[in-house]
């Protein structure tokens, strides 16, 4: 779970293009939107492409699927779900 | 009526870029965007005290957005499909949209392709009065592969004047200034000579 | 305000090529919109469009065809007050979001790809290329500010005449339907795969159209029968966000206004309001706070186009307005196609069917683009 945690905070970073910012400075549990790293739903939009190349997720329903973008921790869970599902 | 006064000049190029920090969603921005928003922040304006709904942004934008264009289409068969972040910069007038969210101004906006000629379009909207001072940015942005594509010489650089009604400044603007990267190029290369 | 007068208009769109398919379309309430068989790209979720498909499908160049065939039609109406003006005193003013960019599909794709149709990638050589075989030897310009294009390209118009730039202008909108434009709506999640429903209630988003629009402007003098005229125009900026409008629509509002200023006219004086209205969630819902802000409870009669025709990004400010052109010419308000129930906050007199009225004096067209740009138009009959 770390890893994949870890992963995903390069991956935001990454395809995000964040700048003067870490992953360790990400904290798992903070709000990904809004407040916290600030994201629009634009920036979701590319995030569900992110996961459909690194993880092969596809995501149909955007809103359905809101509450995996809660936060890097939720969004882990989600992406382990996937995987052994 | 009052004379039309140009109050500051700029010129960036792509060099600037790396080491610019022009808020969180710099990064995310296309190229064009980013020289123009830089070009924008080297005239050193205050906003504050200048109300912002009365200030206009006119763009020219020498070869459109095909720049960004270009680098979208070239992500069309990635899975996942094509950045959604990137189509959002595949309109010319999209730096417009990030100058005037950035300074927030709510005045009347212009956008124009090929050759400048938006000197003369700034200055009607300053002589009707649809706003007191106006942002003229020129971008010209043509990446390596766009510059293949299109049999253009390839570049990165922009540059950006603020006119107002009246008042001090640089100096009036004249019937015979035709184009913002003369314009700049000459106030700039003044600075680097005094 | 601008002594600027409509003396023709030119259209091919997804209800057919010309004015009179145009025309019926508006009586009828008609939509063109249809299943797009278009694009094979798997990750395309076939969707309804508004497709001109007079158009031959097969040709590298739609963008030049779309423009050519709605400026042919525009100068043919517009003969006799065009035959009075030298042709260095006729400008051009194109709109367009993406020009020919069928080009750049080609290109990329290594098929085969004329070289006209590479010129017409951009957008300030398609416009001299129609300026040179329309007879527009004066002022060239290309105008791109996102789906406020239009708009934007009529005020250009006027203002070319008004300063004694040109004594006429041809302002011509165009794009065309691109697997790039779809791959980028379908990428923002922003189709509604069933159709655009604007203003309804049930509403997911918008479809992608293509349209060739063009108007003749000519300064009122030179016009024996001036008719409809440009009386008043307004732009500003959200500064919000690149795609999502203002929520309490403030940008628009203040456009609007504007427009009413420059026209001086009371809000009460708009007979009718012609909406952006796309069908996404967003848009419709700022469009009806906007209104609300400028009208109060009092707002004119209003619909929305697109329905009708698609989303025609660059062409959509071109061709809404002449259908607020032909609507002054029959008397009669254009519905909304496709509006089934109104959503809540939807202004009350939401027309979803054509309705006739007595006289229609003042119209306000509105247009909004990404970037947060906003345009008004206001257009007088007599």
């Amino acid at each position: 779970m770390d890893i994949l945690l870890s992963e995903l905070k390069t991956g935001i970073i990454e395809t995000l293009r964040l700048e003067d910012i870490s992953p360790d400075q990400i904290d798992d549990d903070a709000p990904l939107f809004g407040t916290g790293l600030g994201l629009d739903s634009i920036d979701a939009l590319e995030l569900v492409v992110m996961l459909e190349q690194y993880y092969g997720i596809v995501i149909k329903d955007i809103e359905e699927s809101r509450p995996a973008f809660k936060s890097v921790r939720a969004l882990a869970a989600f992406v382990q779900a996937k995987r052994t599902s | 009526m009052d004379k039309i006064v140009i109050t500051a000049a700029s010129r960036v190029t792509e060099a600037s870029v790396p080491k610019a920090r022009l808020g969180a969603r710099f990064g995310r921005m296309d190229l064009a965007s980013q020289l123009a928003l830089l070009a924008v922040e080297s005239l050193g304006i205050d906003f504050d005290g200048r109300p912002r709904d009365r200030i206009g942004i006119c763009l020219g934008a020498w070869a459109g957005s095909l720049s960004a264009d270009l680098e979208f289409w070239g992500g069309r068969d990635a899975a996942g499909g094509p950045s959604p972040i990137l189509f959002t910069y595949t309109l010319p007038s999209a730096a417009i949209g990030e100058i005037a969210i950035r300074h927030r101004l709510t005045g009347a906006n212009l956008c124009l392709v090929g050759k400048d000629t938006v000197l003369a379009e700034a200055s009607d909207l300053l002589r009707r009065a649809e706003v007191e001072a106006c942002l003229c940015v020129w971008c010209n942005v043509v990446t390596p592969a766009l510059a293949e594509m299109i049999q253009a010489p390839p570049s990165a650089h922009a540059s950006a004047l603020f006119l107002q009604r009246g008042g001090e400044g640089l100096r009036e603007l004249q019937e015979n200034d035709r184009d913002i990267e003369t314009l700049c190029a000459a106030f700039c290369a003044q600075n680097s000579t005094s | 305000m601008s002594g600027v007068a409509f003396a023709g208009c030119g259209a091919t769109t997804a209800v057919g090529c010309g004015m009179d398919a145009l025309r019926s379309a508006l009586r009828a309430n008609a939509s063109g919109l249809r299943a797009c068989a278009r694009f094979d790209l798997p990750r395309f979720q076939s969707c309804v469009v508004g497709a001109a498909s007079q158009m031959d499908t097969g040709s590298d160049d739609p963008a030049w065809n779309l423009a050519d065939s709605a400026l042919h039609e525009a100068r043919e109406q517009a003969r006799e007050a065009l035959a009075a003006i030298p042709t260095e005193r006729v400008g051009l003013v194109l709109s367009t979001t993406k020009a020919n960019i069928e080009a750049m599909e080609r290109l990329a794709e290594h098929r085969s790809c004329s070289e006209a149709a590479r010129r017409h990638l951009r957008g300030d050589y398609l416009a001299c290329d129609l300026a040179a075989a329309h007879g527009a030897r004066g002022p060239v310009q290309c105008v791109s500010v996102a789906c406020a294009s239009g708009l934007l390209a009529i005020q250009q118009g006027a203002k070319l005449i008004q300063r004694g730039a040109a004594d006429a202008v041809l302002v011509v909108g165009v794009d065309h339907l691109s697997a790039f434009v779809v791959a980028g709506f379908s990428a923002l999640k922003a189709i509604d795969p069933n159709g655009c429903r604007p203003f309804d209630r049930d509403r997911r988003g918008l479809s992608p159209g293509e349209a060739g629009a063009a108007i003749v402007l000519v300064s009122a003098a030179k016009m024996s029968r001036p008719g409809i005229t440009i009386h008043g125009w307004g732009g500003s900026n959200d500064a919000n966000h690149l795609t999502g409008p203002s929520r309490d629509g403030s940008g628009l509002a203040q456009a609007m206004r504007r427009a009413l200023d420059s026209a001086r006219l009371r809000p009460e004086e708009i007979d009718y309001v012609n909406a952006h209205g796309t069908g996404t969630s967003y848009n419709d819902a700022m469009e009806s706070t906007a209104l609300r802000a400028v009208f109060g409870e009092c707002c004119p009669p209003v619909s929305g186009s697109k329905g009708m025709l698609g989303h025609t990004l660059g062409a959509a400010g071109v061709v809404e307005t002449i259908l607020c052109v032909l609507a002054m010419q029959e008397r009669l308000l254009p519905g909304t196609p496709r509006l089934n129930v109104a959503a809540e906050g939807v202004p009350s007199d939401c027309l979803k069917q054509p309705r006739p009225v007595a006289r229609l004096r003042h119209v306000l067209k509105l247009n909004t683009g990404f970037g947060g740009v906003n345009g008004a138009l206001i257009l007088s009959h007599g």
